[in-house]
């Protein structure tokens, strides 16, 4: 079965793998520097500087929308494109479809963050895209539809890797969630405003069923179809179970579905919609779980592989964060823990243990094997993606860890009573009370984005060696060519 | 793992992609397996609890019930949050003993409150948060503002509307409107300077005495007639909310933050020229009687 790598550029199209890749990096650095930003103006809210387009509540859509579908979306596609070519020994199926992929899929991001700081939003957490972007967004997705099922088609072998299940369920969910979640009415053709197909708490329900399987499909079974591919091949190993795979793959996608309810905990929501979500919500631990269990006990047996592979580091890591997270979801969907957690930092801290600990990390080592790969060369330093794992690593605890004192200190001082029975905090108190971990939260950001600069000159290095070492090999083919007409 | 160590090709399910891409067959770990079941049994143990499934137009109820008092009658229902909510303020051991307090006080006058310990503890304890949640925005945290010129402090003994307990109720339950009219056209600038030094001499700052007996004639006089309600001797109207100039108090020209004689004339030059515009709003309808006690005595407190 083994095929030969030989002329995998020719066989393959890795130029829009290339260019997918070169605009996560980009939105990354932009969007984690916004989220930053953001950070600092908690902190220290005089940073606003009184300006409308630099606010919070302006920049947190921009950051947000960089980092979930500018950087997390492009490195998607650059993934999804290199392994199912790959798994499947396969081109892809169009290159002018893909093509259209990729400028649809940048323009709604740009177009997106320019609305934003604008005013111009559709004002639904991760969804805030106006219609128009929403329309653009449904072609591309239709597009990608396409362009990875025609390519399975394609393939040369009967079984289908796991990790295209995994990118499959990811592009179907998030075509369902995203059409939903947008049907709207706009006012006018040349009108950027619309109007909800949904009001009330039937809009809210809709919200966090597009919100949480936003997460589910878009941020978790996606980048496990990263992880399928990249950690078997980065540890030269065969994935643990088959067995597995199946069964939480599938657990995964039926549980998922359920759980948007537990965001709406303690509101007008029916007790019983928020119970039913819950309850699936605990129940879909342990299918989270089994994708952690396969990537790492993947590198049973080659455990050393940690000491001298820092890209094994990053996915590794992404995977104990990964862990980490879906344990601690499921128990903040518990009405009980909820009533403390929810409206505080608590949630903040939890949504990025997933966002920089594990689709972060799992993105950046998967890059780091792709990327000389792709440009047919040798990463240009070794020693700084050790660099960027510390400062990435350091950066999540502080971040993590301030948002677990913020949100819980918080939470614990606004239920808190006195002697008389009387609240013994005022609200204002709570905020004075959650400075320093912002602040310390800031820097955690700080230490992240700087792990992504070095990520950035490392790759800008290696591009550039690889162009280097491709034109001395065609001026020594030229000079050979030259001697022997001679 | 002991599995997977053994014969470790024959363990694979047989397929390759990718040149080297395999997968073990490896059983579910019976850990994972058992811990899953567990979960199940969790959930269903929940959504035998609480209301769970949607059935036709209603709801599996669940067998948790809550009980409440309802128009003195003792009421049972199925476990629902509002429910829960109804039963905590009425039995809970927090609510209690806030109940308690509150009835007591609302039942106290306002002498009874102030002479008792216990109750002015209690008003402490509860009017620093109704004060911090309703007032803090403009008075600051704890009575005093961030600066001088937005409201007036709270901490000092001055009282533009008044100290006694029946005036401080009237300023929270009604609201006040601070007004001085603008005097810069009607005077001009010479003359908005006179009186500038003659205020700043009421309160013993060395200043230009020529001007400031001209800016004499202008206040006791027709013509600026500031004695109106500032009254002869600068001491002020609490029925006007007009300020005392002879003290040290400041609440819109900072006076005390102007670094020399001329800033200080300035500051007070800017309050003749332009006026003063200020609202505080009313209370009542927004807090409820109780609550507007417990304020009114802890402001007054807070004066002292």
């Amino acid at each position: 079965m083994a095929h030969s790598a030989a002329a995998a550029t020719t066989q393959y199209n890795y130029d829009i793998i290339k260019k997918f890749a070169l605009m996560a990096l980009l939105w990354g650095l932009l969007g984690m520097s916004a989220g930053t930003y953001i950070a600092a103006e908690l902190a220290f809210p005089f940073l606003n500087f009184d300006i409308a387009e630099i606010t919070f509540g302006r920049l947190r859509p921009v950051h947000t929308t960089l980092v979930i579908f500018g950087f997390g979306g492009s490195a998607l596609f650059a993934t999804s494109y290199y392994v199912v070519q790959r798994t499947c020994q396969a081109r892809l199926a169009s290159d002018w479809m893909a093509n259209l992929t990729f400028w649809g899929w940048q323009l709604s991001v740009l177009i997106g963050i320019i609305g934003y700081v604008n005013g111009i939003t559709e004002g639904k957490e991760y969804a805030e895209f106006p219609w128009y972007v929403d329309l653009l967004i449904t072609v591309t997705w239709v597009l990608y539809l396409l362009v990875f099922v025609m390519t399975l088609m394609r393939r040369s072998q009967p079984h289908i890797y796991v990790a295209n299940w995994f990118y499959l369920a990811f592009i179907l969910a998030t075509a369902i969630l995203h059409v939903f979640r947008n049907l709207s009415v706009p006012v006018g053709l040349f009108n950027t405003t619309s109007y909800s197909l949904y009001s009330g708490v039937q809009d809210a329900m809709v919200q966090w069923w597009y919100g949480h399987n936003a997460v589910g499909f878009f941020l978790t079974a996606a980048f496990l179809g990263m992880m399928y591919y990249f950690v078997p091949k980065q540890a030269g190993r065969p994935i643990y179970s088959y067995r597995l795979s199946i069964i939480h793959f599938w657990a995964l996608s039926f549980m998922y579905m359920w759980v948007g309810g537990h965001h709406l905990h303690w509101t007008a929501l029916p007790d019983w919609a928020s119970s039913l979500a819950a309850a699936f919500s605990i129940m879909l631990l342990l299918p989270s779980w089994g994708g952690m269990i396969n990537g790492i006990m993947t590198l049973s047996g080659a455990w050393e592989k940690l000491r001298t592979d820092p890209i094994m580091l990053f996915l590794i890591t992404a995977l104990s964060f990964y862990g980490m997270s879906t344990f601690e979801g499921p128990m903040m969907s518990l009405k009980s823990v909820n009533a403390l957690s929810h409206y505080t930092d608590w949630t903040v801290g939890h949504v990025h243990s997933g966002a920089l600990g594990w689709v972060a990390m799992i993105s950046f080592g998967s890059f780091y094997h792709l990327i000389p790969r792709l440009w047919e060369t040798r990463l240009y330093s070794v020693k700084l993606v050790y660099v960027h794992f510390w400062l990435a690593t350091i950066g999540i605890v502080l971040y993590i860890a301030s948002m677990w004192v913020s949100g819980i200190g918080q939470g614990l001082m606004l239920r808190a009573f006195d002697d008389y029975g009387n609240l013994a905090y005022t609200f204002i108190e709570s905020v004075v009370f959650m400075h320093w971990p912002l602040v310390v939260r800031m820097i955690g950001g700080m230490f992240f984005v700087s792990g992504v600069v070095v990520m950035a000159v490392n790759v800008t290095m290696t591009i550039r060696n690889a162009k280097l070492e491709q034109a001395a090999l065609e001026a020594k083919i030229a000079a050979k060519l030259a001697k022997a007409g001679a | 793992m002991a599995e997977q160590n053994q014969g470790k090709a024959v363990q694979t399910t047989g397929h390759a992609w990718d040149g080297d891409l395999q997968e073990f067959n490896n059983p579910l770990p019976r850990w994972w397996l058992w811990t899953f079941y567990a979960t199940v049994v969790f959930a269903v143990i929940y959504w035998i609890w609480y209301p769970a499934w949607p059935v036709a137009d209603s709801f599996t109820k669940g067998i948790g019930t809550v009980t409440y008092q309802r128009d003195g009658k003792e009421v049972t229902t199925h476990w629902n949050a509002r429910a829960e909510l109804i039963e905590e303020m009425q039995t809970g051991s927090e609510t209690m003993k806030q109940q308690a307090y509150l009835q007591k006080v609302a039942a106290a006058s306002y002498d009874e409150i102030v002479n008792d310990p216990d109750m002015m503890a209690f008003t402490r304890s509860m009017a620093k948060v109704l004060f911090a949640d309703n007032c803090a925005a403009c008075h600051g945290v704890g009575g005093t503002p961030a600066r001088i010129g937005l409201y007036p402090n709270l901490r000092d003994d001055a009282w533009l509307w008044g100290g006694d307990i029946a005036s401080i109720e009237q300023t929270i339950r009604e609201g006040r409107n601070g007004f001085m009219p603008a005097f810069g056209q009607v005077l001009g600038e010479d003359k908005v300077e006179q009186l500038a030094h003659y205020v700043l001499s009421l309160s013993g700052h060395a200043v230009d005495t020529a001007k400031a007996d001209l800016g004499q004639a202008i206040f006791q006089g027709k013509e600026g007639g500031c004695y109106y309600c500032h009254t002869e001797s600068g001491k002020g109207m609490a029925s006007q909310g007009a300020a005392n100039l002879t003290d040290a108090i400041w609440t819109v020209a900072d006076v005390p933050g102007a670094a020399d004689d001329a800033a200080r004339i300035n500051a007070v030059e800017a309050v003749v020229r332009n006026g003063v515009h200020r609202q505080m709003p009313a209370w009542s309808g927004r807090l409820d009687d109780t609550q507007i006690k417990l304020l009114t005595v802890y402001v007054q407190s807070l004066g002292i």
